[in-house]
């Protein structure tokens, strides 16, 4: 199979992943305790109030709120496995210009998911 | 009652929104943030925070038919995505200090005059199918900027090459950060970025901006999130909605080729840039 369809179905099957899991997590919502405060366009239930480390393990447990974030999580690490196999698809090439231009986006994006927050606040 | 009734209105506009973006070509972001804070009276950090997880949702779900056609250049998209994602994560700090120092009124403006000047290039559209060919120059050997595709409406085999790369970075830095800034996927403006800068055809343009907006909105969305703009139950039915928005925009765009709807639609259009432009005025003051 050419990389190029590894990336197209990667791209589907990250997407419907995350939907399934929104979906899930909606059906699951109207038992959380939570429920009329996360409801509200002002709500104060964000994702600064959540330990990411601690959602996965919840969502499993049936947490909706959870189930609903694990999605938006498989969501965002979509695009950032499609740069991942972006890497392997130009060392393949043996195009070393772009194999580091990929590392370099690569690393913008872990700048953003990782070290930049440890250096805000 | 009320909370059912919230959860159907989130999710009937972001249908529209997803609806309307697809089939104007802006993405669903662009009619959404208006939306959320002028009808919904949600604020301004979620309706952003929501928008941008619905992009990567679109463009994850378009990019994948795309990349099956073979129209996207990986390479020119790559390359760019340095620019892109250096200004996703600039634009989204801004967008933190503002928010922290109660200043989104300049959000609201700024929102108004992207919408409104990205109607113009949407008017005047679809003159050209193939770029008048421009002198290759050494961006386009050094960065390999060329390619081919299939073009079905053609019935031929394309060969492009794009030229001016450091004038497409800089145009995409720009992209990235109204990305960052303002939720959006700002599609508009890196079409701009290899239309124009690069001279790449218009397909190649669309489709490796679509591309590169789900990496975009991934490096801001993470900043959203630790800054706690992204709401989960409002992300999660915003992301549904707009997929399946933009879903049936996408079914239906091939049979319209009414110019009359298209421009009912600009005016939506005009309508929202100018509203969120009086909102911003009126919270300045």
């Amino acid at each position: 199979m050419d990389l190029n369809d590894v990336i197209g179905y990667a791209l589907r099957i990250g997407v419907i992943i995350s939907v399934i899991l929104i979906i899930i997590g909606l059906a699951f919502l109207s038992g959380n305790r939570d429920f009329s405060e996360l409801v509200s366009p002002t709500s104060r239930v964000n994702t600064s109030v959540i330990n990411p480390t601690k959602v996965p393990i919840s969502a499993f447990s049936g947490n909706g709120l959870d189930l609903i974030l694990l999605g938006l999580m498989v969501l965002i690490a979509t695009p950032v496995i499609r740069v991942l196999i972006g890497i392997i698809q130009f060392a393949k090439e043996r195009n070393i210009l772009y194999t580091i231009i990929t590392i370099i986006v690569f690393f913008n994006l872990m700048l953003a998911i990782f070290i930049l927050p440890l250096f805000i606040h | 009652m009320n909370d059912i009734l919230f959860i159907f209105s989130l999710l009937i506009s972001s249908i529209i929104a997803g609806f309307i973006g697809s089939l104007t070509g802006l993405g669903g972001a662009t009619v959404l943030v208006p939306i959320y804070t002028l009808f919904l009276s949600i604020p301004i950090e979620y309706a952003t925070g929501a928008s941008l997880i619905s992009t990567i949702a679109t463009s994850s779900g378009a990019a994948s038919a795309y990349v099956k056609d073979r129209i996207t250049n990986v390479r020119i998209g790559m390359g760019l995505e340095i620019a892109t994602t250096t200004g996703a994560i600039i634009g989204s700090l801004i967008a933190h200090y503002i928010y922290e120092h109660h200043l989104a009124f300049i959000l609201f403006i700024i929102f108004g005059i992207v919408i409104l000047t990205s109607i113009y290039p949407q008017l005047k559209k679809a003159s050209l199918e193939l770029p008048k060919p421009i002198k290759p120059d050494w961006t386009t050997r050094v960065f390999q900027l060329y390619g081919k595709y299939y073009d079905i409406a053609l019935h031929q085999e394309v060969e492009y090459y794009g030229v001016r790369w450091w004038l497409g970075e800089i145009i995409m830095f720009f992209a990235g950060m109204i990305s960052g800034l303002l939720g959006i996927g700002s599609g508009a403006l890196k079409v701009i970025g290899m239309d124009w800068a690069m001279n790449l055809p218009i397909k190649v343009s669309t489709t490796t901006s679509n591309f590169m907006i789900g990496v975009t909105a991934a490096t801001s969305s993470s900043l959203y999130w630790f800054f706690g703009y992204i709401q989960p139950l409002m992300a999660g039915i915003t992301a549904i909605g707009v997929l399946i928005g933009s879903f049936a925009g996408s079914k239906v765009l091939p049979k319209i080729r009414n110019v009359r709807l298209r421009l009912i639609f600009m005016l939506i259009l005009a309508f929202l840039g100018i509203e969120m432009i009086i909102r911003g005025a009126q919270l300045w003051i």
